[in-house]
Protein backbone atom coordinates (compact mmCIF):
# COMPACT_ATOMS: atom_id res chain seq x y z
CA UNK A 1 0.00 0.00 0.00
CA UNK A 2 1.25 3.64 -0.92
CA UNK A 3 1.46 6.23 1.95
CA UNK A 4 -1.48 8.26 2.52
CA UNK A 5 -1.87 11.54 0.37
CA UNK A 6 -2.69 14.16 2.03
CA UNK A 7 -4.07 17.49 0.63
CA UNK A 8 -3.79 20.60 2.06
CA UNK A 9 -6.66 22.94 2.14
CA UNK A 10 -5.82 26.13 3.60
CA UNK A 11 -5.24 28.10 -0.06
CA UNK A 12 -9.25 28.47 0.04
CA UNK A 13 -10.96 31.94 -0.70
CA UNK A 14 -13.23 31.64 2.15
CA UNK A 15 -9.89 32.76 3.65
CA UNK A 16 -10.69 36.60 4.04
CA UNK A 17 -6.83 37.20 3.75
CA UNK A 18 -6.40 34.73 0.57
CA UNK A 19 -9.90 36.31 -1.04
CA UNK A 20 -7.95 39.54 -0.93
CA UNK A 21 -4.70 37.99 -2.36
CA UNK A 22 -6.58 36.68 -5.05
CA UNK A 23 -7.90 39.40 -5.83
CA UNK A 24 -4.96 42.15 -5.66
CA UNK A 25 -2.43 39.05 -8.05
CA UNK A 26 -0.91 39.67 -4.23
CA UNK A 27 1.92 36.34 -4.21
CA UNK A 28 2.95 36.86 -0.48
CA UNK A 29 -0.42 35.39 1.83
CA UNK A 30 -0.93 32.46 -0.31
CA UNK A 31 3.25 31.64 -0.91
CA UNK A 32 3.06 31.62 2.88
CA UNK A 33 0.25 28.93 3.38
CA UNK A 34 1.57 26.98 0.94
CA UNK A 35 4.69 27.00 2.00
CA UNK A 36 3.17 26.22 5.83
CA UNK A 37 1.17 23.24 4.50
CA UNK A 38 4.12 21.79 2.83
CA UNK A 39 6.47 21.77 5.63
CA UNK A 40 3.67 20.44 8.01
CA UNK A 41 3.92 17.44 5.56
CA UNK A 42 1.08 18.08 2.68
CA UNK A 43 1.52 16.05 -0.44
CA UNK A 44 -1.00 17.78 -2.75
CA UNK A 45 -2.17 21.57 -2.10
CA UNK A 46 -5.73 22.55 -2.47
CA UNK A 47 -5.85 25.63 -4.70
CA UNK A 48 -9.68 27.04 -4.11
CA UNK A 49 -10.61 30.41 -6.34
CA UNK A 50 -14.03 30.27 -5.38
CA UNK A 51 -16.91 30.35 -7.77
CA UNK A 52 -14.55 32.39 -10.20
CA UNK A 53 -17.11 33.53 -12.41
CA UNK A 54 -15.32 36.63 -13.74
CA UNK A 55 -11.64 36.04 -14.49
CA UNK A 56 -11.60 32.53 -12.99
CA UNK A 57 -9.25 31.11 -15.95
CA UNK A 58 -6.75 33.74 -16.02
CA UNK A 59 -6.78 33.62 -11.88
CA UNK A 60 -6.64 29.71 -11.94
CA UNK A 61 -3.72 30.26 -14.08
CA UNK A 62 -1.84 32.72 -11.90
CA UNK A 63 -1.94 30.53 -9.23
CA UNK A 64 -1.14 27.72 -10.54
CA UNK A 65 2.58 28.47 -11.70
CA UNK A 66 2.69 30.68 -8.98
CA UNK A 67 2.79 28.15 -6.70
CA UNK A 68 4.58 25.34 -8.97
CA UNK A 69 7.32 27.96 -9.67
CA UNK A 70 7.90 28.86 -6.43
CA UNK A 71 7.92 24.72 -4.58
CA UNK A 72 9.13 22.35 -7.16
CA UNK A 73 6.36 22.02 -9.19
CA UNK A 74 4.18 21.09 -6.08
CA UNK A 75 1.12 18.64 -7.41
CA UNK A 76 -2.32 20.91 -7.11
CA UNK A 77 -5.94 20.45 -6.94
CA UNK A 78 -7.55 22.75 -9.02
CA UNK A 79 -10.81 23.55 -6.90
CA UNK A 80 -13.63 25.62 -8.54
CA UNK A 81 -17.59 26.08 -10.04
CA UNK A 82 -15.58 27.29 -13.30
CA UNK A 83 -15.01 24.57 -15.36
CA UNK A 84 -12.93 26.55 -18.04
CA UNK A 85 -10.55 27.79 -15.18
CA UNK A 86 -9.84 24.62 -14.38
CA UNK A 87 -9.20 23.49 -17.88
CA UNK A 88 -7.06 26.54 -18.15
CA UNK A 89 -5.04 25.40 -15.10
CA UNK A 90 -4.21 22.31 -16.19
CA UNK A 91 -3.16 24.09 -19.68
CA UNK A 92 -0.45 25.32 -17.62
CA UNK A 93 -0.07 22.57 -14.79
CA UNK A 94 3.51 20.60 -14.66
CA UNK A 95 3.19 17.33 -13.93
CA UNK A 96 6.38 16.60 -12.79
CA UNK A 97 5.12 15.84 -9.43
CA UNK A 98 1.87 14.34 -9.98
CA UNK A 99 -0.98 14.13 -11.94
CA UNK A 100 -3.52 17.26 -11.45
CA UNK A 101 -6.58 17.07 -9.50
CA UNK A 102 -9.93 18.26 -10.60
CA UNK A 103 -11.87 19.08 -7.33
CA UNK A 104 -14.74 17.95 -7.98
CA UNK A 105 -17.02 15.84 -9.86
CA UNK A 106 -20.55 14.46 -8.06
CA UNK A 107 -23.13 12.14 -9.34
CA UNK A 108 -25.42 15.22 -10.14
CA UNK A 109 -25.01 18.45 -11.45
CA UNK A 110 -21.07 18.02 -11.83
CA UNK A 111 -20.93 15.03 -13.47
CA UNK A 112 -19.53 16.36 -15.84
CA UNK A 113 -16.09 17.35 -14.37
CA UNK A 114 -15.29 13.58 -14.36
CA UNK A 115 -15.58 14.11 -18.31
CA UNK A 116 -13.24 17.21 -17.94
CA UNK A 117 -10.72 14.91 -15.76
CA UNK A 118 -10.82 12.43 -18.62
CA UNK A 119 -10.28 14.68 -21.12
CA UNK A 120 -6.88 16.17 -19.71
CA UNK A 121 -5.43 12.76 -18.56
CA UNK A 122 -6.05 14.60 -14.49
CA UNK A 123 -7.25 12.76 -11.94
CA UNK A 124 -10.70 13.51 -10.14
CA UNK A 125 -12.82 13.79 -6.58
CA UNK A 126 -15.99 12.27 -7.13
CA UNK A 127 -18.34 13.18 -4.59
CA UNK A 128 -20.78 9.87 -3.73
CA UNK A 129 -23.55 12.04 -3.74
CA UNK A 130 -26.17 13.70 -6.28
CA UNK A 131 -27.37 16.51 -4.37
CA UNK A 132 -26.74 17.00 -0.96
CA UNK A 133 -25.44 14.05 1.87
CA UNK A 134 -26.30 10.87 0.31
CA UNK A 135 -29.14 9.13 2.56
CA UNK A 136 -27.18 5.52 3.20
CA UNK A 137 -24.20 3.94 1.98
CA UNK A 138 -26.96 1.92 -0.97
CA UNK A 139 -26.79 5.49 -2.28
CA UNK A 140 -23.40 6.19 -1.86
CA UNK A 141 -21.93 2.85 -3.75
CA UNK A 142 -24.62 3.34 -6.43
CA UNK A 143 -23.33 7.07 -7.21
CA UNK A 144 -20.07 5.92 -7.25
CA UNK A 145 -20.43 2.79 -9.65
CA UNK A 146 -22.04 6.01 -11.62
CA UNK A 147 -18.99 8.24 -11.54
CA UNK A 148 -16.69 5.10 -11.87
CA UNK A 149 -18.28 3.76 -15.01
CA UNK A 150 -18.72 7.75 -16.50
CA UNK A 151 -14.75 7.77 -15.76
CA UNK A 152 -13.63 4.55 -17.40
CA UNK A 153 -16.49 5.12 -20.71
CA UNK A 154 -14.00 8.44 -21.03
CA UNK A 155 -10.85 5.83 -20.92
CA UNK A 156 -9.60 6.94 -17.15
CA UNK A 157 -7.52 4.65 -14.75
CA UNK A 158 -10.32 3.38 -12.09
CA UNK A 159 -7.14 4.78 -9.52
CA UNK A 160 -7.47 8.18 -11.34
CA UNK A 161 -11.01 8.72 -9.26
CA UNK A 162 -10.57 9.56 -5.70
CA UNK A 163 -14.27 8.85 -3.91
CA UNK A 164 -14.90 10.99 -1.41
CA UNK A 165 -17.83 9.24 0.71
CA UNK A 166 -19.03 12.36 2.33
CA UNK A 167 -17.77 12.75 6.23
CA UNK A 168 -21.07 14.08 8.49
CA UNK A 169 -20.59 16.17 10.93
CA UNK A 170 -20.09 14.46 14.49
CA UNK A 171 -22.78 17.35 16.08
CA UNK A 172 -26.03 16.55 15.50
CA UNK A 173 -25.73 13.38 12.98
CA UNK A 174 -22.87 11.27 14.71
CA UNK A 175 -25.00 8.20 13.96
CA UNK A 176 -24.51 8.30 10.87
CA UNK A 177 -20.29 8.42 10.94
CA UNK A 178 -20.15 4.86 11.29
CA UNK A 179 -21.86 4.29 7.70
CA UNK A 180 -19.18 7.00 6.27
CA UNK A 181 -16.22 4.31 7.51
CA UNK A 182 -18.36 1.37 6.09
CA UNK A 183 -18.74 2.75 2.83
CA UNK A 184 -14.77 3.36 2.68
CA UNK A 185 -14.40 -0.12 3.62
CA UNK A 186 -16.85 -0.84 0.58
CA UNK A 187 -15.14 1.32 -1.85
CA UNK A 188 -11.74 -0.31 -1.24
CA UNK A 189 -12.65 -3.85 -1.69
CA UNK A 190 -13.82 -2.32 -5.05
CA UNK A 191 -10.02 -1.66 -5.31
CA UNK A 192 -10.76 2.55 -5.37
CA UNK A 193 -9.06 5.17 -3.75
CA UNK A 194 -10.56 7.23 -1.26
CA UNK A 195 -10.44 11.00 -0.18
CA UNK A 196 -12.58 13.40 1.94
CA UNK A 197 -12.84 16.58 3.75
CA UNK A 198 -12.26 15.44 6.96
CA UNK A 199 -12.74 18.65 9.03
CA UNK A 200 -16.19 18.69 8.44
CA UNK A 201 -16.36 16.41 10.82
CA UNK A 202 -15.26 18.82 13.37
CA UNK A 203 -17.25 21.12 12.31
CA UNK A 204 -18.99 23.49 14.83
CA UNK A 205 -16.66 21.48 18.28
CA UNK A 206 -14.60 23.81 20.23
CA UNK A 207 -11.17 24.63 18.71
CA UNK A 208 -9.41 22.18 21.08
CA UNK A 209 -11.60 19.16 20.43
CA UNK A 210 -11.36 19.48 17.05
CA UNK A 211 -7.47 18.01 16.16
CA UNK A 212 -8.88 14.89 18.76
CA UNK A 213 -11.93 14.33 16.65
CA UNK A 214 -10.15 14.53 13.24
CA UNK A 215 -7.40 12.11 14.19
CA UNK A 216 -9.07 9.63 15.74
CA UNK A 217 -11.36 9.80 12.73
CA UNK A 218 -8.55 9.40 10.12
CA UNK A 219 -7.17 6.56 12.55
CA UNK A 220 -10.44 4.60 12.28
CA UNK A 221 -10.29 5.83 8.02
CA UNK A 222 -7.49 4.36 7.28
CA UNK A 223 -7.65 1.24 9.36
CA UNK A 224 -11.22 1.04 6.56
CA UNK A 225 -8.68 1.64 3.60
CA UNK A 226 -9.11 5.23 3.70
CA UNK A 227 -6.38 6.67 1.48
CA UNK A 228 -6.16 10.47 1.24
CA UNK A 229 -8.02 13.43 2.88
CA UNK A 230 -8.19 17.04 2.30
CA UNK A 231 -7.17 18.70 5.58
CA UNK A 232 -5.39 21.07 7.17
CA UNK A 233 -1.90 19.94 7.82
CA UNK A 234 -0.94 22.92 10.06
CA UNK A 235 -2.93 20.78 12.72
CA UNK A 236 -0.22 18.83 14.27
CA UNK A 237 -2.14 16.10 15.83
CA UNK A 238 -3.51 14.85 12.81
CA UNK A 239 -0.36 15.03 11.06
CA UNK A 240 1.47 12.70 13.57
CA UNK A 241 -2.05 10.63 13.96
CA UNK A 242 -1.56 9.68 9.94
CA UNK A 243 2.61 9.11 10.06
CA UNK A 244 1.71 6.41 13.14
CA UNK A 245 -1.18 5.19 11.27
CA UNK A 246 0.67 4.50 8.25
CA UNK A 247 4.14 2.95 10.03
CA UNK A 248 0.74 0.53 11.54
CA UNK A 249 -0.33 0.29 7.97
CA UNK A 250 3.21 -0.71 6.72
CA UNK A 251 2.66 1.98 4.35
CA UNK A 252 5.90 3.84 5.32
CA UNK A 253 9.15 2.28 7.02
CA UNK A 254 9.49 2.91 10.48
CA UNK A 255 12.25 4.45 12.24
CA UNK A 256 12.77 6.24 15.74
CA UNK A 257 13.31 9.83 13.84
CA UNK A 258 9.93 9.39 11.37
CA UNK A 259 8.03 12.58 12.87
CA UNK A 260 11.49 14.76 12.11
CA UNK A 261 12.16 13.92 8.05
CA UNK B 1 -9.43 -10.05 -24.82
CA UNK B 2 -6.07 -8.05 -25.85
CA UNK B 3 -2.78 -8.71 -24.25
CA UNK B 4 -1.84 -5.91 -21.79
CA UNK B 5 1.74 -6.02 -20.07
CA UNK B 6 1.50 -5.13 -16.44
CA UNK B 7 4.28 -3.26 -15.67
CA UNK B 8 5.40 -1.78 -12.32
CA UNK B 9 6.27 2.11 -12.64
CA UNK B 10 7.76 3.51 -9.53
CA UNK B 11 7.81 7.26 -8.36
CA UNK B 12 11.18 7.09 -6.49
CA UNK B 13 14.41 6.90 -7.98
CA UNK B 14 17.86 6.29 -6.45
CA UNK B 15 20.13 9.03 -5.71
CA UNK B 16 23.26 8.84 -8.20
CA UNK B 17 26.51 8.96 -6.23
CA UNK B 18 30.10 9.62 -7.64
CA UNK B 19 32.83 8.32 -5.86
CA UNK B 20 36.38 9.52 -6.79
CA UNK B 21 37.79 12.03 -9.01
CA UNK B 22 38.95 13.27 -12.42
CA UNK B 23 38.60 9.83 -14.73
CA UNK B 24 39.00 7.15 -12.54
CA UNK B 25 35.50 8.72 -10.79
CA UNK B 26 32.62 5.96 -10.93
CA UNK B 27 28.97 6.85 -10.58
CA UNK B 28 26.95 4.37 -8.49
CA UNK B 29 22.79 4.21 -8.14
CA UNK B 30 20.37 6.17 -10.87
CA UNK B 31 18.10 3.42 -11.44
CA UNK B 32 13.99 3.75 -10.89
CA UNK B 33 13.18 0.14 -11.10
CA UNK B 34 14.23 -2.93 -8.88
CA UNK B 35 17.90 -4.00 -9.83
CA UNK B 36 17.69 -5.43 -13.63
CA UNK B 37 14.33 -4.89 -14.62
CA UNK B 38 14.41 -1.48 -15.84
CA UNK B 39 14.70 0.08 -19.63
CA UNK B 40 17.82 2.18 -17.97
CA UNK B 41 21.07 0.27 -17.47
CA UNK B 42 21.44 -0.90 -14.16
CA UNK B 43 25.34 -1.42 -13.90
CA UNK B 44 26.77 -2.50 -10.31
CA UNK B 45 30.32 -1.35 -9.66
CA UNK B 46 32.54 -4.35 -8.31
CA UNK B 47 35.26 -3.56 -5.87
CA UNK B 48 38.43 -5.22 -4.59
CA UNK B 49 38.64 -5.69 -0.49
CA UNK B 50 42.25 -5.32 0.77
CA UNK B 51 43.57 -5.07 4.81
CA UNK B 52 46.70 -4.04 6.18
CA UNK B 53 45.92 -7.13 8.58
CA UNK B 54 46.10 -10.27 6.60
CA UNK B 55 47.42 -12.73 8.67
CA UNK B 56 44.09 -14.89 8.99
CA UNK B 57 43.85 -14.85 4.92
CA UNK B 58 43.42 -18.09 3.80
CA UNK B 59 46.50 -19.55 1.93
CA UNK B 60 45.48 -19.40 -1.22
CA UNK B 61 46.31 -15.34 -1.08
CA UNK B 62 49.88 -15.99 -0.27
CA UNK B 63 50.22 -17.68 -3.83
CA UNK B 64 48.35 -14.92 -5.29
CA UNK B 65 50.10 -11.99 -3.97
CA UNK B 66 53.25 -13.33 -2.45
CA UNK B 67 55.37 -10.25 -0.20
CA UNK B 68 52.56 -7.73 -1.50
CA UNK B 69 50.31 -9.06 1.13
CA UNK B 70 52.34 -7.41 3.58
CA UNK B 71 52.56 -3.80 1.89
CA UNK B 72 49.17 -2.72 1.84
CA UNK B 73 50.21 -0.24 -1.37
CA UNK B 74 51.69 -2.55 -3.41
CA UNK B 75 49.37 -4.72 -2.42
CA UNK B 76 46.49 -2.48 -3.72
CA UNK B 77 47.95 -2.11 -7.16
CA UNK B 78 48.49 -6.26 -7.66
CA UNK B 79 44.88 -6.27 -6.44
CA UNK B 80 43.36 -3.80 -9.28
CA UNK B 81 45.38 -5.32 -11.61
CA UNK B 82 45.14 -9.04 -10.91
CA UNK B 83 40.80 -8.38 -10.55
CA UNK B 84 40.48 -5.19 -13.34
CA UNK B 85 38.04 -3.81 -10.22
CA UNK B 86 36.04 -0.76 -10.27
CA UNK B 87 37.20 0.51 -7.27
CA UNK B 88 39.45 -0.53 -4.31
CA UNK B 89 38.76 -0.98 -0.69
CA UNK B 90 41.44 -1.24 2.68
CA UNK B 91 40.43 -2.54 5.81
CA UNK B 92 42.39 -0.48 8.68
CA UNK B 93 42.28 -3.53 10.53
CA UNK B 94 45.20 -3.14 12.44
CA UNK B 95 43.60 0.15 14.08
CA UNK B 96 41.42 -2.38 16.12
CA UNK B 97 41.95 -1.50 20.37
CA UNK B 98 41.69 -5.49 20.84
CA UNK B 99 43.67 -6.04 18.01
CA UNK B 100 47.55 -4.55 16.69
CA UNK B 101 45.90 -1.06 18.16
CA UNK B 102 47.98 1.01 15.73
CA UNK B 103 48.11 4.29 15.67
CA UNK B 104 45.38 6.67 13.92
CA UNK B 105 48.60 8.46 12.37
CA UNK B 106 50.29 5.00 11.03
CA UNK B 107 46.85 3.98 9.83
CA UNK B 108 45.88 7.16 7.89
CA UNK B 109 49.35 7.00 6.30
CA UNK B 110 48.56 3.36 5.19
CA UNK B 111 45.25 4.43 3.41
CA UNK B 112 47.23 7.59 2.01
CA UNK B 113 49.77 5.19 0.33
CA UNK B 114 47.04 3.16 -1.08
CA UNK B 115 45.27 6.05 -2.42
CA UNK B 116 48.25 7.14 -4.54
CA UNK B 117 49.00 3.50 -5.96
CA UNK B 118 46.08 2.89 -7.45
CA UNK B 119 43.91 4.65 -10.08
CA UNK B 120 40.69 3.44 -9.03
CA UNK B 121 38.42 5.31 -6.40
CA UNK B 122 38.76 4.34 -2.67
CA UNK B 123 36.69 3.29 0.15
CA UNK B 124 38.21 3.06 3.18
CA UNK B 125 36.80 0.55 6.11
CA UNK B 126 37.58 1.16 9.25
CA UNK B 127 38.43 -1.16 12.00
CA UNK B 128 34.93 -1.66 13.52
CA UNK B 129 35.61 -0.40 16.67
CA UNK B 130 33.11 2.62 17.28
CA UNK B 131 35.20 5.13 19.10
CA UNK B 132 38.63 4.13 17.19
CA UNK B 133 36.88 4.24 13.91
CA UNK B 134 35.35 7.61 14.85
CA UNK B 135 39.31 9.08 15.07
CA UNK B 136 40.32 7.31 12.18
CA UNK B 137 37.82 8.44 9.73
CA UNK B 138 37.85 11.46 10.64
CA UNK B 139 41.55 11.73 10.03
CA UNK B 140 41.74 9.86 7.11
CA UNK B 141 38.83 12.09 5.55
CA UNK B 142 40.93 15.27 6.36
CA UNK B 143 44.00 13.43 4.95
CA UNK B 144 42.65 12.55 1.47
CA UNK B 145 40.93 15.92 1.49
CA UNK B 146 39.61 15.96 -2.31
CA UNK B 147 39.74 12.40 -3.10
CA UNK B 148 36.05 11.61 -2.38
CA UNK B 149 36.84 8.69 -0.79
CA UNK B 150 33.85 6.47 0.63
CA UNK B 151 34.26 6.69 4.35
CA UNK B 152 33.09 3.16 5.32
CA UNK B 153 31.10 3.64 7.63
CA UNK B 154 29.33 5.30 10.10
CA UNK B 155 27.40 4.15 12.82
CA UNK B 156 24.70 4.95 15.80
CA UNK B 157 27.66 5.74 17.83
CA UNK B 158 30.20 7.66 15.44
CA UNK B 159 27.82 9.26 13.08
CA UNK B 160 28.24 12.95 14.28
CA UNK B 161 31.84 12.57 13.74
CA UNK B 162 32.04 10.90 10.66
CA UNK B 163 29.27 12.92 9.35
CA UNK B 164 30.69 15.92 10.13
CA UNK B 165 34.24 15.46 9.03
CA UNK B 166 33.43 13.38 5.89
CA UNK B 167 30.38 14.75 4.60
CA UNK B 168 30.60 17.71 5.22
CA UNK B 169 34.26 19.41 5.96
CA UNK B 170 36.42 17.09 3.99
CA UNK B 171 33.82 16.76 1.05
CA UNK B 172 33.97 12.63 1.35
CA UNK B 173 31.33 10.40 0.92
CA UNK B 174 29.85 8.73 4.15
CA UNK B 175 28.38 5.12 4.54
CA UNK B 176 26.00 4.46 6.88
CA UNK B 177 25.79 0.94 8.41
CA UNK B 178 23.02 -0.65 9.63
CA UNK B 179 23.82 -4.18 10.20
CA UNK B 180 20.57 -6.03 8.50
CA UNK B 181 18.03 -3.36 10.45
CA UNK B 182 15.76 -1.73 8.02
CA UNK B 183 14.54 0.64 10.47
CA UNK B 184 17.97 1.79 11.30
CA UNK B 185 18.94 2.40 7.64
CA UNK B 186 16.28 4.80 7.93
CA UNK B 187 17.14 5.90 10.83
CA UNK B 188 20.92 6.95 10.57
CA UNK B 189 20.11 8.12 6.85
CA UNK B 190 17.43 10.85 8.70
CA UNK B 191 20.39 11.18 11.44
CA UNK B 192 22.69 12.15 8.84
CA UNK B 193 20.77 14.24 6.90
CA UNK B 194 19.56 16.08 9.77
CA UNK B 195 23.44 16.88 10.87
CA UNK B 196 24.21 18.36 7.21
CA UNK B 197 25.40 15.32 4.98
CA UNK B 198 23.72 15.92 1.66
CA UNK B 199 21.41 12.52 0.46
CA UNK B 200 23.94 12.52 -2.85
CA UNK B 201 27.14 12.04 -0.35
CA UNK B 202 25.25 9.23 1.63
CA UNK B 203 26.01 5.52 1.19
CA UNK B 204 23.90 2.74 2.74
CA UNK B 205 26.21 -0.41 4.12
CA UNK B 206 23.25 -2.10 5.04
CA UNK B 207 25.34 -4.85 5.89
CA UNK B 208 25.37 -9.05 4.39
CA UNK B 209 25.67 -12.27 5.74
CA UNK B 210 27.32 -15.09 3.95
CA UNK B 211 25.07 -17.26 1.75
CA UNK B 212 23.59 -19.90 3.44
CA UNK B 213 24.09 -17.97 6.78
CA UNK B 214 20.54 -16.11 7.07
CA UNK B 215 20.49 -14.45 3.87
CA UNK B 216 17.44 -14.57 3.32
CA UNK B 217 17.29 -11.92 6.07
CA UNK B 218 19.70 -9.72 3.98
CA UNK B 219 17.21 -10.65 0.61
CA UNK B 220 14.01 -9.25 2.60
CA UNK B 221 15.79 -6.23 4.03
CA UNK B 222 17.22 -5.09 0.85
CA UNK B 223 13.58 -5.72 -0.77
CA UNK B 224 12.01 -3.83 1.67
CA UNK B 225 14.64 -0.72 1.44
CA UNK B 226 14.64 -0.55 -2.30
CA UNK B 227 10.42 -0.61 -2.34
CA UNK B 228 10.17 1.96 0.03
CA UNK B 229 12.58 4.06 -1.88
CA UNK B 230 11.42 3.58 -5.18
CA UNK B 231 7.51 2.28 -4.58
CA UNK B 232 6.68 4.74 -1.95
CA UNK B 233 9.48 7.09 -2.97
CA UNK B 234 10.92 7.45 0.71
CA UNK B 235 13.63 9.92 0.38
CA UNK B 236 15.94 8.67 3.54
CA UNK B 237 16.10 5.45 1.68
CA UNK B 238 16.91 6.41 -2.09
CA UNK B 239 20.80 5.99 -1.20
CA UNK B 240 22.94 3.53 -2.98
CA UNK B 241 23.77 0.34 -1.29
CA UNK B 242 27.16 -0.96 -1.11
CA UNK B 243 28.22 -4.09 0.26
CA UNK B 244 31.36 -5.58 1.10
CA UNK B 245 30.23 -9.44 1.46
CA UNK B 246 34.43 -10.61 2.15
CA UNK B 247 34.92 -10.61 5.58
CA UNK B 248 31.23 -12.80 5.78
CA UNK B 249 32.34 -14.91 3.18
CA UNK B 250 35.56 -15.62 3.80
CA UNK B 251 34.92 -16.18 7.26
CA UNK B 252 32.57 -19.09 6.89
CA UNK B 253 33.84 -22.84 7.33
CA UNK B 254 33.16 -23.55 4.08
CA UNK B 255 35.74 -21.14 3.16
CA UNK B 256 38.11 -21.50 6.13
CA UNK B 257 38.49 -25.02 6.08
CA UNK B 258 41.29 -26.29 4.65
CA UNK B 259 42.23 -29.41 2.61
CA UNK B 260 43.74 -30.98 5.67
CA UNK B 261 40.77 -30.37 7.54
CA UNK B 262 38.19 -31.43 4.88
CA UNK B 263 39.41 -33.46 2.25
CA UNK B 264 36.05 -34.63 0.81
CA UNK B 265 34.96 -30.21 0.39
CA UNK B 266 38.05 -30.17 -2.10
CA UNK B 267 40.16 -27.27 -3.08
CA UNK B 268 39.97 -24.34 -0.80
CA UNK B 269 40.47 -21.98 -3.14
CA UNK B 270 37.42 -22.83 -5.43
CA UNK B 271 35.17 -23.24 -2.14
CA UNK B 272 36.11 -19.41 -1.15
CA UNK B 273 35.59 -18.12 -4.01
CA UNK B 274 32.79 -19.80 -4.50
CA UNK B 275 31.47 -19.01 -1.38
CA UNK B 276 32.02 -15.38 -2.28
CA UNK B 277 30.75 -15.48 -5.38
CA UNK B 278 27.15 -16.60 -4.61
CA UNK B 279 27.07 -14.15 -1.79
CA UNK B 280 28.32 -11.42 -4.02
CA UNK B 281 25.62 -12.32 -6.83
CA UNK B 282 22.89 -12.94 -4.47
CA UNK B 283 23.28 -9.20 -3.07
CA UNK B 284 23.50 -7.77 -6.53
CA UNK B 285 20.14 -9.10 -7.91
CA UNK B 286 19.27 -7.91 -4.42
CA UNK B 287 20.08 -4.47 -5.10
CA UNK B 288 23.36 -3.38 -4.13
CA UNK B 289 24.85 -1.06 -6.07
CA UNK B 290 28.39 -1.60 -5.42
CA UNK B 291 30.04 -4.75 -4.28
CA UNK B 292 33.08 -5.49 -2.50
CA UNK B 293 34.91 -9.18 -2.79
CA UNK B 294 38.52 -10.32 -1.84
CA UNK B 295 39.57 -12.59 -4.45
CA UNK B 296 40.25 -11.15 -8.09
CA UNK B 297 38.47 -14.67 -9.59
CA UNK B 298 35.15 -13.43 -7.65
CA UNK B 299 35.57 -9.80 -8.90
CA UNK B 300 36.01 -10.86 -12.23
CA UNK B 301 32.88 -13.19 -12.29
CA UNK B 302 30.70 -11.10 -10.77
CA UNK B 303 31.55 -8.28 -13.42
CA UNK B 304 30.95 -11.11 -15.67
CA UNK B 305 27.48 -11.98 -14.58
CA UNK B 306 26.36 -7.81 -14.06
CA UNK B 307 26.97 -7.82 -17.74
CA UNK B 308 25.61 -10.89 -19.01
CA UNK B 309 22.24 -9.93 -17.12
CA UNK B 310 22.74 -6.58 -18.77
CA UNK B 311 23.12 -8.25 -22.03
Amino acid sequence: MSKFMVIGERIHCISPAIRQAFADRNPEPILLRAKEQLDAGADYLDLNIGPAEKGGEELMQWGVKLLQENFDNVPIALDTANMKAIEAGIQVYNRSKGKPIVNSADAGDRIEYVDLAAANDAMVIALCSKEGVPGSNDERIAYCSELLERGMERGMEPTDLLFDPLFIVIKGMQDQLGDVLEAIQMITDMGLLTTGGLSNVSNGAPKHIRPLLDSATVAMAMQCGFSSAIVNPCDKRLMETIVACDIIKNNILYADSVLEF
Amino acid sequence: MPYKKAEQKFSGKINVCEIGVGDAAISIGGENSLPFLGTEGFKTAVGIAISDTTDEWADCFKALYGDDLKNPAALAKAAVEKSGADFLLVKLESADPNGADASVESCVATAVAVEAAIDVPLVVEGCKNGEKDAKLLEEVAKALEGKNVVLFSAVEDNYKTIGAAGGMAYGQKVSAESAVDINLAKQLNILLTQLGVKSKDIIMDVGTAAAGYGFEYVASTMDRIRLAGLGQNDESLQMPIMTNVSNEAWGVKEAVSTIEDAPEWGDQEARGIGMEVATASACVVGGSNAIIVRHPESAKTVKALVAGIIG
